[in-house]
């Protein structure tokens, strides 16, 4: 196997139980280098679940999860945070930082106790990650004076500058009206087809999936139930046994888009 | 935007005012000139009594200042500090216990308190740490709920103590209690200084640590803190210094709290600046306390630990009340 087909992350036979109860698992699936990787399912399929696997935040209590060749329980935590950049959707409701400030703060897996400020190279990037998500007038803005929508852009905005080949973002658009959702949504695939990294995400949006995916995995009580482009997935029969209720999917040119069917 | 390194300039410049000025204020002005022309009682109060109750105080509330905003931080809590979580009461009970169970003869080594006062201070924190991982979490009310149980069960335990004390010691327990800063030469200063330094650096070596958890801790982990790690090393070096500072001063309230609170608006949360500022600020603030302390109803001094605990009370109040729970 070469390295080019290496899967950037691959969970083998892995899941997460709590107290006797599986929550995930165990799973099979791949993260391919590059690509936009979208789970779907409905509340508490275990989506966050696996992200939290993914990023190493908890340990698999079955099988294996692997960076490369290169279990996640190997990494140091410092290797893993230099790889792998989390958003998690949970977030304290008040955070005393300007823009900057909390967009700095992905610079962590790279400073120094010992160094006394940040390094030019940690400012660039800060400068670089507001430029591409179009904040870098109000770097000093406080945070909390944000909109929701611009307040997760500075959280991507902090991934980026955290560097990671892997971004795993939770439920990026829950909360945020359609004008904003359609900003992420840009700046997630910009940030995959242009700067070529890679993302896994979760959403219950269907049609935010077929907005970005390269591929979707279907979760539903833990189990991986299809994974396979929008197109293909997005089909009535797989999207009923998901969520237990009733789609109807249309075209919207090339793409599929779901709408719910209460008659059905 | 104004730096925020101006900040720990600023309480630097008037921590180094504190230091040079104080000394010479008081209920009785030493004149320069006096201590220059090697008077023997300006000399003696000067040197034995003002200048190292001066050092003490500026090393103190720089320790208390830094503990306050790290516990802050790691509670995410701006109403936590040693005094308010109830460590302080648990470095004074064990520092009073101490008291009570020695021999009679002489007064007690500072070591031997510190241990005692230590151990009560870290038996506190791992209570705390323990109860903020259980079902009950961190949340605000339950974490200042417990501090106040644990203080009120610690002055119980200390009355207790109290009364089954002889006279001698029963005094000394409560005039200790009160916290103050009256010292004659410079053992006391000598025995805290290492503990502030040091604890304070390491401290400092967390700062980028300690930002992180500004952004909450799932965050903070994805980025490859160590929770776990973070809060033993902040609860175990806050809990060193309190019972060191409390074996020499005894328990002085809310320099933690307010110190941090004030400072927090002029550098902002970043702990790269805040802590070297609640380090000079704070034992500027302590150091100014004292002086206050000595001249409000001279020729009689009050301890310092009771004009701080009367300012701290309301502020806390005002704290609760105006901010709410954040």
């Amino acid at each position: 196997m070469t390295d080019a087909a290496l899967a950037l992350v691959r969970l083998a036979g892995a899941g997460w139980s709590v107290a006797s109860r599986t929550i995930l698992g165990p799973i099979e699936l791949e993260v391919e280098p590059g690509e936009c990787l979208v789970v779907v399912g409905p509340n508490g399929a275990g989506k966050t679940t696996l992200l939290r696997l993914v990023s190493g935040l908890i340990e698999p209590s079955m099988g294996t999860v692997f960076w490369q060749r290169t279990p996640l329980s190997a990494l140091t935590r410092r290797e893993l945070a230099q790889r792998i950049a989390y958003v998690p959707q949970l977030r304290p409701a008040r955070i005393p930082l300007s823009v900057g400030q909390l967009v700095l703060l992905g610079r962590y897996p790279y400073m120094s106790r010992f160094q006394l400020a940040p390094g030019s190279n940690d400012f660039d990037a800060v400068e670089r990650a507001l430029g591409q998500v179009g904040l870098e007038r109000h770097r000093d803005r406080p945070v909390d004076e944000l909109s929701g929508g611009e307040r997760q852009a500075v959280f991507i905005a902090a991934a980026l500058a955290q560097e990671a080949e892997l971004l795993v973002l939770d439920e990026p658009t829950t909360h945020l009206d359609p004008r904003h959702q359609r900003e992420i949504a840009a700046l997630i695939r910009r940030f995959n087809r242009e700067h070529g990294r890679t993302v896994l995400t979760a959403t219950h949006d269907l049609n935010f999936a077929s907005l970005i995916a390269d591929r979707v995995v279907a979760l539903r009580d833990g189990e991986v139930l299809a994974c396979e482009p929008p197109a293909s997935a997005m089909r009535p029969e797989l999207l009923e046994r998901l969520f237990e209720a009733p789609f109807e999917v249309v075209r919207a040119g090339e793409r599929p888009m779901t709408v719910l069917e209460l008659d059905g | 935007m104004r730096s925020p390194a101006v900040w720990v300039v600023l309480t630097a410049l008037v921590w180094v005012i504190a230091l040079l000025a104080i000394p010479f204020l008081g209920a009785e002005l030493v004149r320069p000139t006096d201590l220059l022309s090697g008077e023997p009682t300006v000399a003696a109060v000067f040197w034995k009594l003002r200048l190292p109750r001066v050092l003490l105080g500026l090393l103190v509330g720089g320790a208390l200042a830094v503990s306050g905003s790290s516990l802050q931080t790691l509670f995410r809590n701006p109403l936590a500090e040693p005094y308010t979580l109830g460590v302080a009461s648990g470095a004074a009970l064990g520092a009073v216990a101490a008291q009570q169970f020695a021999p009679p003869s002489a007064e007690l080594a500072i070591p031997v308190v510190f241990v005692a006062a230590f151990a009560g201070a870290a038996g506190v924190t791992l209570f705390l740490l323990g109860l903020a991982r259980s079902r009950f979490g961190f949340d605000t009310a339950t974490l200042l709920l417990a501090g106040i149980a644990i203080t009120l069960s610690c002055s119980a335990a200390i009355l207790l103590l109290q009364y089954l004390a002889d006279f001698t010691r029963t005094f000394r327990m409560v005039r200790w209690m009160m916290g103050g800063l009256a010292v004659v030469g410079y053992r006391e200063v000598l025995w805290v200084t290492p503990w502030v330094l040091i604890g304070s650096a390491v401290l400092f070596g967390m700062r980028w640590t300690l930002n992180q958890l500004l952004a909450g801790e799932e965050l903070a982990s994805s980025r490859g803190v160590d929770l776990k790690r973070l809060r033993l090393w902040v609860l175990g070096v806050t809990s060193a210094m309190v019972g060191a500072l409390v074996a020499v001063t005894g328990p002085i309230g809310f320099v933690g709290l307010i110190v941090p609170h004030i400072l927090r608006r002029a550098t902002g949360h970043d702990h790269g600046y805040l802590l070297p500022a609640c380090l000079f600020g704070g034992g500027a603030f302590l150091a100014f306390s004292d002086l206050a302390a000595r001249v409000v109803m001279a020729p009689a001094e009050l301890p310092v630990g009771i004009l701080t605990a009367l300012l701290g009370g309301p502020f806390f109040l005002w704290l609760l009340i105006a901010r709410g729970d954040r």
